[in-house]
């Protein structure tokens, strides 16, 4: 395992890369739990201050430092995110899985649920929810509907392995040997698609964070807890770029550009390590 | 006569030397699509007996319906593949099993008493999984151990076989094809079965890893007392590995005997032709071949199904389907005209 990371590092630079980005978004989260201030506490600190030595990256019209609440919001934002993409991956899984090795009937009908929530427009679904629900609407809430919202193209994509595994002769041995169905998905098939697992994982990821970025600007989510998205909405409402406090928009966009590229990079790089076809193809083969 | 013939295996039955026995076993591949109903007759109407303690080995082309029989009697078909008739009737030590009325007995006892070594078995190992794996998936049900002393028994079991017990950590693809069939073989046999199916062990074993593992199968038989039904196109392996021998032909079974008597003296016109089709050493002279191909399952020829090809068919091989009967060399043989027939 070490090996293999040193070896991506030391050859494979979109991994390097992605590694030091999301170092830095991690350190910022790490950084986050040492915060002088509360993290909803607004006015501790002189407003529209530009960044300097005391204040790193400026501070808000709120009188909040934009370091501070940027580390919070990474950390409520990564958050959301991790919880999206595991709660998504397990129904993938399950659903994937399952589908794909019963097949037949069983598979048709499943089949023909997941193509329909996949065909749902998801940013509509969610304003719906958020007006019907308005303040039952929890950041929590939130992202469950997402993680409800974001595993059809993964089942789809662990269904086709699935499809290729119930045939293979260790699948058809196990079935000789007495081994039931829902021991047979977890030992013998689950280690088989955990690759694509891990790689849709990282997309996810982003799909998760990009839609919580987009509700939050907007103001459909819990604007008091701190996100990048509820940041940027923050100084839109005190009209922070008309105002010159361009500090209050630009880092946290910095940021979550770092966020995605990092994550994009790492992607990318995890799946040219596991898929040798695209490795070839970089080779020009 | 036919009558004769569906008694003489069940009063064998009640014979303890017996370890299975089929009787009309018809096991087709049936679909049923916008009502057209298809069937393929892959095991048409197949009875014999199989003694415990002897390798017995089926033989015949590609599609002769060689791995759709032991399938069938392994218990281990799927739809579309269906059992229309016939028993298969497994005498094990602790009681017999009739494998298609008693389906849970059966179950317990696969891989207990009943082992399969699949055709293609070097893949049986799951490639993602470290080899141990596979033995505690497969066996460790079986086998009523604590983790530790079952660990110890694999390990006896494979130094047994000459497999180095670190093998157990590795992956599927850092071992050798040769390697990976001995593992499946050992994976089969760490139950001690009294009854093992092999289809195609050997198939894609250059000769020399050949020679040994139809030396581990024997040994293993040999230790173990066991049956084994052995499956193979090759004939040189049936010669070296097997006591009796079936040959089949178009999902039925055409000749059976002593595997001496069958290569010495074949009684069906096609077992000649497939004797003298072997290479013998010294002899230069062209293989004779037969005309046209095996026919397609689905639309077999009436009577005799080799009548179309056989060089001495009668009126009577096209009407009517010859039955089993004893043959002169100690064996059974279905055709009319028997030991007729010889290549010059």
């Amino acid at each position: 395992m070490f090996k293999v990371l040193r070896d991506l590092l030391r050859y494979n630079k979109e991994f390097l890369l992605g590694t030091i980005l999301i170092s830095i978004i991690l350190a910022l989260i790490a950084a986050s739990f040492f915060s002088p201030y509360d993290e909803n506490a607004i006015y501790v600190v002189a407003p529209d201050m530009p960044p300097s030595a005391e204040f790193w990256l400026g501070t808000t019209s709120r009188g909040q430092e934009v370091f501070w609440q940027i580390a919070a919001s990474m950390h409520n934002t990564l958050f959301f995110g991790i919880i999206v993409a595991f709660v998504s991956r397990i129904i993938a899984i399950a659903v994937g899985l399952i589908s794909g090795y019963i097949g037949g009937r069983t598979d048709q009908i499943i089949m023909a649920v997941n193509d329909t929530l996949g065909a749902l427009p998801n940013i509509p679904i969610l304003l719906l929810l958020v007006f019907v629900l308005r303040d039952q609407m929890t950041w929590f809430m939130l992202a469950i509907t997402a993680a409800l919202l974001g595993w059809t193209h993964d089942s789809r994509l662990i269904r086709s392995v699935a499809l290729s595994l119930r045939h293979r002769e260790f699948t058809r041995h196990a079935v000789f040997s007495g081994m039931r169905t829902r021991q047979i998905l977890i030992r013998e098939h689950l280690p088989y698609v955990m690759p694509i697992v891990f790689f849709t994982t990282m997309n996810n990821l982003i799909w998760a964070i990009g839609l919580e970025v987009t509700l939050s600007v907007l103001g459909f989510s819990d604007i008091n807890r701190p996100t990048i998205g509820g940041m940027i909405y923050w100084a839109n409402a005190h009209s922070a770029m008309v105002s010159g406090v361009w500090w209050w928009v630009a880092f946290p966009m910095l940021f979550v550009v770092i966020l995605f590229l990092g994550l994009f990079m790492l992607a990318m790089s995890v799946n040219e390590y596991i898929d040798p076809r695209s490795r070839l193809a970089r080779m020009g083969a | 006569m036919q009558n004769l013939m569906r008694t003489q295996p069940l009063t064998l039955a009640e014979n303890a030397m017996d370890a299975l026995t089929i009787d009309g076993l018809k096991c087709y591949y049936v679909n049923d699509y916008f009502g057209v109903r298809r069937e393929i007759r892959a095991v048409d109407d197949i009875s014999l007996t199989i003694r415990r303690n002897e390798i017995y080995g089926i033989a015949g082309e590609s599609s002769s319906g060689k791995t759709s029989l032991i399938k069938t009697l392994a218990g281990a078909i799927r739809p579309p593949m269906r059992v229309v008739g016939g028993t298969v009737k497994f005498n094990f030590a602790d009681g017999p099993i009739n494998v298609y009325a008693e389906p849970s007995k059966m179950k317990a006892a696969r891989w207990r008493h009943l082992s399969y070594i699949m055709q293609g078995s070097m893949n049986v190992l799951n490639p993602v999984r470290r080899v141990k794996h596979a033995f505690t998936d497969f066996a460790s049900r079986h086998m009523n151990l604590d983790p530790d002393a079952f660990r110890a028994r694999v390990e006896a079991h494979l130094a047994r076989l000459h497999l180095d017990p670190h093998v157990l950590e590795a992956f599927p693809h850092q071992l050798s094809g040769g390697m990976r069939q001995r593992l499946t073989i050992a994976l089969a046999t760490v139950c001690e079965p009294e009854f093992i199916i092999a289809d195609e062990p050997t198939t894609a074993l250059d000769v020399l890893v050949q020679q040994d593992v139809l030396a581990l199968i024997k040994e293993v038989q040999m230790r173990l007392q066991s049956s084994v039904i052995f499956v193979t196109h090759d004939m040189s392996v049936h010669a070296a590995i097997t006591d009796r021998l079936a040959i089949m032909y178009a999902g039925r079974l055409a000749e059976e005997g002593p595997t001496q008597a069958i290569f010495d003296n074949p009684q069906h016109p096609y077992t000649v032709h497939l004797i003298g089709s072997l290479p013998r050493i010294g002899d230069v002279s062209t293989r004779k071949s037969l005309r046209g191909k095996p026919p397609a399952l689905s639309d077999p020829p009436s009577g005799c199904r080799f009548h179309p090809r056989c060089p001495i068919a009668i009126d009577k091989c096209a009407r009517e389907v010859p039955a089993m009967l004893p043959s002169a060399t100690g064996g059974r043989v279905a055709c009319f005209r028997a030991g007729e027939y010889q290549i010059q």
